[in-house]
């Protein structure tokens, strides 16, 4: 049995609070930028409430996980709940579990897909202090009527540059979602960012 | 497999008190409680201590196992079909993380053998649980395993071929 960390629960109801948050995170997907609630925090898991739950919504046997930091015994309580394993590199994920920012991120690092198979490609969650305080940047494209203002907050300062060349690689490229708590916002590679303020 | 078990020593064990170690180990206590009827089960399971909160780390839940045979017993291996099975793990307060497999779809079944290996987990009831639980439903599982084999074996075929070519 595993060590010091005592195992925690998955979804007190399985099918329907992981329907509720898998039916969040594609509207949250399809309408870039617009805040979805995924649900409040699970008892005992140090993660935030949507990323818990969306970890356990979208992961199964068959997709990798990348963890930033396995502290705290997630890897195996995700492997417990859902069988998913974990992740040596990047690279090889379908998804990536990003809560510390301070460490630098290069998305360059994660599966993009290739042209034949643009799925194949790495889905980032990343936790962010807020998704409303931060700069004010104007989002476009495919799902935004016009321009969705979106203000993320601490955010590598050399992101938008990579999320550029993110962007620019479609239909190759990761997708990303961002939580706070119990919120979350889609950006998928479609997503064109101008910046409104600073340059 | 079944787990071997030597009758003469569970007799014992239910009349002598012995060190931890001669009882059967958790993989074989589980296996005997993975075969214990639910009427077997609620007939034996203690009452938990009510301060303690009985914690689901993973409710009751039904899926399906692949059974996978050998034509045989040695031959290359097939699939011979899928079986139900329930699954549960929960823990009692603070302690160990008790586990169950069954076949079957009976959840109650499932809750009540993870209770007991949760509790045969910690040091405070092993002893009692091995002697009061595990040893008597392993001794009905052999007898029952041995009643069906003496019941089987005059159906037995033997299937022999005289010796030819070269040997």
């Amino acid at each position: 049995m595993s060590g010091a960390v005592a195992l925690a629960a998955g979804f007190p109801d399985g099918v329907h609070d992981a329907q509720q948050a898998f039916r969040a995170v594609l509207d949250a997907l399809a309408r870039p930028g617009q805040i979805r609630v995924i649900g409040p925090a699970l008892p005992g898991v140090a993660l935030g409430g949507a990323m818990a739950r969306l970890l356990l919504s979208l992961c199964d046997d068959d997709t990798p996980v990348w963890w930033q930091c396995d502290g705290a015994g997630l890897p195996h309580w995700l492997r417990f709940h859902v069988g998913a394993s974990v992740a040596d590199a990047p690279g090889a994920a379908s998804f990536a579990v990003i809560t510390d920012l301070g460490q630098g991120l290069t998305l360059a690092d994660f599966a993009a897909g290739t042209a034949a198979a643009p799925e194949f490609s790495t889905t980032l969650l990343i936790e962010l202090p807020s998704l409303t305080d931060g700069p004010m940047l104007a989002w476009h494209g495919p799902g935004i009527q016009g321009v969705q203002g979106v203000g993320l907050q601490g955010l590598p300062a050399d992101f938008w540059t990579q999320w550029q060349a993110n962007h620019a690689a479609f239909p190759q490229g990761v997708d990303i979602i961002f939580t706070c708590g119990e919120r979350a916002l889609g950006l998928p590679r479609t997503t064109r960012v101008r910046r409104l303020e600073g340059v | 497999m079944l787990p071997v078990f030597d009758l003469t020593d569970l007799n014992t064990h239910m009349t002598h008190h012995n060190t931890t170690s001669d009882y059967p180990t958790r993989p074989a206590w589980l296996a005997v409680l993975a075969r214990a009827t639910l009427a077997e089960l609620e007939g034996m399971a203690p009452a938990t201590d009510p301060l303690l909160e009985l914690k689901a780390v993973r409710p009751p839940e039904i899926g399906m196992v692949m059974l996978r045979g050998r034509v045989g017993g040695t031959g290359n291996p097939f699939n011979l079909g899928e079986a139900s099975v329930v699954r549960c793990a929960l823990r009692l307060g603070d302690g160990p993380l008790g586990v169950s497999y069954a076949l079957g779809r009976d959840k109650r079944r499932a809750e009540l053998a993870a209770l007991l290996d949760a509790l045969l987990q910690d040091p405070q009831h092993h002893d009692r649980l091995q002697r009061q639980v595990i040893a008597p439903l392993a001794i009905a599982q052999a007898n029952a395993r041995a009643r069906k084999q003496v019941a089987v074996a005059p159906s037995k075929v033997e299937f022999f071929t005289f010796v030819r070519g070269e040997a």
